[in-house]
């Protein structure tokens, strides 16, 4: 491949993409909030933090300024920032990649970390707790959102990185001038751009989810420009005045399909607008005097919007179906609850710090092996060949180079194709070993062929490991496992089985 | 023009290196298990091929050439819409086989694909094939005004250097490097290896000081950046300094690129362990005939490049360029053509050129 004119469309670095936000009250302790960011969709098991990047979590005291259809909740101008630095890799005594950082508290202390490390690191004072790391996506959607139909867990089986900062509530946040607070997180870069004037770039940021994506980008809303970027440029809490009423207008059309989406109108043109405008103030909102539940999530703003008093502290907890009610009140006002095609993430939070699921990076190892009467050379002298020829369900293999590093091309009888490399043979031991290049969904994927003496035969072995990366990996399994088996099994007739 | 000062200058900090590749990697086996839960899934193939083509340009993986073949029957399997003919367009134009790219942006056209997009992909194609640069010139003039952002001034620059403009695609490059604003060194290592190669290959008096002053930032950007590697290896043999040159290019030989351990031959022999080069060479020229056997026009120049020097095989070199040439009758390939012809005595006349055009690639 020489010189490619065509590059990238967008290289962003993901590490720097937000995926979720959460605020909820700490499983071990009502007397903790627990506050969290999660970025980097879709992360691999190796994920790993940007060093120039600021990871924070901002938080401000919120007062209800407005109820019914004058609703507005007001943030103040104070901000106590809980922020996330991470440093380039280091390798532990087994060479293995580290990755440490801190997290800086309000009040300046610094909590030191090393990710992946499931304790955490808790203060001297043992008031605050912080850990990041991969977890289990706690995020679920059920829905294809631009037809409203319900779909299996678009994220099944994802990864992403959290940061997770767990702490005395009342010493933190001191809610007894006010425990209404809204929360927003973001990714900075930690060095503001060299350009002269250029002010600093805020990479992402997020309030309460699904802002953008469903929001101001309503999928069922065709022939409107795409306003995230001018959104994402936004500072959080400071919406700039000057688009806000181009924000505003649009989150009124979109909440008006939403509306519509069940043919039904559940929202008058009033209460609709107030809808709006309190969803163009993007940021979390929590109330630690509450009790802050799975179902708790936008409670806040509904009961703030149908001029009542709200009853718990909203938030947003690691297993709480945001999404499933951030519809149900777009398109019936809460007149029944829509149920996506999903219940939970992929796996649910735990009730121990740090609340989310470890990550899924279960290997999987399918083996098989059949007992035959022939000699293990003459056995080994026919599958011992990286060729693969011998086996029933191969229509055509190339070998493409020799010895270690050779690659063989497998089409397979049911148009399949995949492509593998050998990595190690050792015909004294009558063993060889190849991975995985293309044409299997797997990860990690080791193949391994022995032949074994037994008695005056011998037994041939195959065994595949792999990173089961999807859900369910009863599909790859299927496949292995019929290669594996078939395969097998057809040297039985070509060779005696074992009496 | 740039200067030694000015390409020297201190960046915005950027992600380390390190970093960056593994979470490519890592991004990439995310978007392959979103494909496997649902090939259908929005925008999953299209992720998958993101990865995929990073990869191979930045980290020297050439094994995602191959992945994207697969990745591309099994998307055209799983969905019959547009969607489909447009990533088959992009491996296509990936491994330069622009006539099936072509044909699969008609079918997307036809059944329909965005005009937009369609309008992109065919740019870059007209532009790797060389057809109608100023029409190609004008559309990334337009296009770079509008975002202002480096992934559209960096195929702008590369058209400029492609008309020999390379005072004004000096000046491109460098506001793409002014731009950028986020954290990812990829880009910018991208940038510094365009600069590389302008300095160090296209214009007519190179210097290679310039140019490995940018391959070294290239590198200092992204350490995995195996082709930035190579071609800095080029300069310091060709400075008389084997050493740093083996030092470049032995962290690289865990990539499936040949053309580090054809470089590597280089270095070894010209340090007088003959045994050692003349391995290095025979596994270059193992792997070369591989990528051949499996994406013939992608590595047509490269292959002729080194059948032309120490794979010593003029004959393979022409047919080879000739290829090249048939398939993208660019200024470049043009000119590597008549290089290889001259070195192999057929003293390129009109008469060689038009065999050289008409040459059929073999299918």
């Amino acid at each position: 491949m020489s010189d490619h004119v065509d590059g990238p469309r967008s290289i962003g670095d993901p590490p720097a993409d937000i995926t979720d936000l959460f605020a909820f009250t700490s499983p071990m302790d009502p007397a903790r909030t627990v506050l969290a960011m999660c970025v980097f969709p879709s992360a691999g098991e190796s994920a790993v933090f940007s060093n120039v990047i600021d990871y924070a979590i901002a938080v401000r005291r919120v007062s209800v300024a407005g109820v019914g259809n004058a609703a507005k909740f007001q943030p103040a101008e104070q901000e106590l920032r809980f922020t996330f630095r991470f440093e380039v890799l280091d390798r532990d005594a087994a060479s293995k990649v580290i990755q440490r950082g801190t997290c800086t508290l309000p009040d300046g202390r610094k909590i030191s970390l090393t990710v992946n490390d499931e304790k955490g690191t808790s203060t001297p004072e043992g008031d605050c707790q912080a850990f990041a790391g991969l977890r289990s996506d706690p995020f679920y959607l059920a829905w294809i959102a631009a037809t409203l139909e319900k779909a299996p867990n678009l994220l099944q089986h994802d990864n992403v990185l959290c940061m997770v900062v767990e702490f005395d509530t009342h010493r933190v946040l001191d809610p007894e001038n006010g425990s209404l607070f809204g929360v927003i997180a973001e990714t900075l870069p930690t060095e503001p751009p060299s350009r002269i004037g250029h002010p600093v770039a805020r990479i992402d940021w997020i309030g309460r989810p699904e802002q953008t994506n469903v929001r101001l980008n309503n999928p069922a809303l065709f022939g409107v420009a795409d306003i995230r970027d001018l959104w994402n440029q936004q500072t959080p809490f400071e919406i700039s005045k000057d688009l806000q009423p181009l924000f505003l207008q649009r989150l009124k059309d979109s909440f008006t399909n939403w509306d519509m989406r069940d043919g039904k109108s559940d929202w008058t043109p009033e209460a609709l607008a107030a809808n709006a405008n309190v969803f163009l103030d993007d940021f979390l909102l929590f109330d630690v005097a509450k009790p802050i539940t799975d179902e708790s999530h936008l409670e806040i703003e509904k009961s703030t919007i149908d001029g009542r008093p709200y009853q718990t502290g909203g938030g947003r907890t690691v297993d709480g179906n945001s999404i499933d009610i951030l519809l149900t009140w777009l398109v019936n006002r809460d007149r029944a609850f829509l149920l996506g095609g999903a219940t939970g993430a992929t796996k649910p939070g735990t009730k121990v710090f740090p609340y989310f699921a470890t990550p899924n990076t279960e290997t999987q190892t399918v083996t098989d092996s059949v007992e035959l009467g022939a000699a293990p050379d003459d056995v080994w002298s026919v599958i011992g060949q990286f060729n693969l020829d011998w086996h029933p369900l191969v229509a055509r293999v190339r070998l493409i180079g020799d010895g270690l590093g050779q690659l063989r091309r497998i089409e397979t009888r049911d148009g399949g194709e995949v492509v593998e490399r050998l990595t190690e043979v050792d015909n004294a031991k009558r063993v060889y070993r190849y991975v995985l290049i293309a044409g299997i969904a797997a990860s990690h994927y080791e193949g391994t062929i022995e032949v074994l003496p037994k008695g005056s035969g011998c037994v041939a072995e195959w065994r595949v490991q792999y990173l089961a990366n999807n859900q369910p990996d009863i599909v790859v399994r299927t496949r292995v496992l019929t290669l594996l088996k078939t395969g097998l099994g057809s040297l039985k007739r070509r060779f005696a089985a074992a009496a | 023009m740039s200067t030694i000062m000015e390409i020297d200058h201190p960046y915005p900090s950027t992600t380390d290196g390190e970093i960056a590749a593994i979470n490519l990697q890592s991004a990439r086996r995310g978007a392959w298990a979103r494909f496997a839960q649902d090939a259908r899934l929005s925008r999953a193939a299209e992720a998958v091929v993101e990865k995929e083509v990073l990869t191979a340009q930045f980290l020297g993986d050439l094994d995602a050439l191959d992945r994207l073949e697969s990745l591309a029957k099994q998307f055209a399997e799983a969905d019959d819409s547009f969607r489909a003919e447009l990533v088959q367009a992009e491996v296509a134009s990936t491994t330069h086989r622009f006539d099936d790219a072509r044909r699969h942006l008609a079918r997307a056209a036809s059944m329909g694909g965005s005009q937009e997009e369609i309008d992109r992909h065919l740019l870059s194609i007209n532009q790797a094939c060389g057809v109608d640069l100023d029409a190609v010139l004008a559309a990334r003039r337009k296009i770079a005004a509008a975002s202002g952002s480096l992934e559209d001034l960096v195929p702008l620059g590369a058209a400029l250097a492609d008309l020999e403009r390379f005072a004004e695609a000096d000046s491109v490059y460098r506001q793409a490097l002014g731009s950028y604003d986020d954290v990812s060194p990829i880009p910018l290592a991208w940038v510094c290896f365009q600069l590389g190669m302008l300095w160090g290959e296209l214009v007519p008096l190179p210097d290679p000081v310039l140019a490995a002053l940018c391959y070294r930032r290239a590198i200092a950007y992204l350490p995995g950046y195996v082709k930035a590697r190579v071609h800095l290896a080029e300069i310091c043999v060709s400075q008389d300094q084997p050493r740093e040159a083996q030092e470049l290019l032995v962290p690289a030989l865990s990539s499936p690129d040949p053309e580090v351990r054809w470089r590597l031959a280089d270095v070894l022999i010209a340090q007088g362990s003959f045994e050692e080069g003349e391995r290095q060479l025979d596994a270059a020229r193992l792997g070369f005939e591989g990528l051949l056997e499996r994406h013939l026009l992608a590595f047509a120049d490269h292959a002729a490049e080194f059948y032309a020097g120490s794979g010593n095989d003029h004959r393979r070199a022409l047919q080879l360029a000739r290829w090249n040439v048939a398939n993208r009758p660019t200024r470049r390939t043009i000119k590597q053509a008549h290089a290889i012809a001259a070195n192999a005595n057929e003293a390129p006349g009109a008469g060689d050129l038009g065999e050289a055009c008409d040459a059929e690639v073999p299918a």
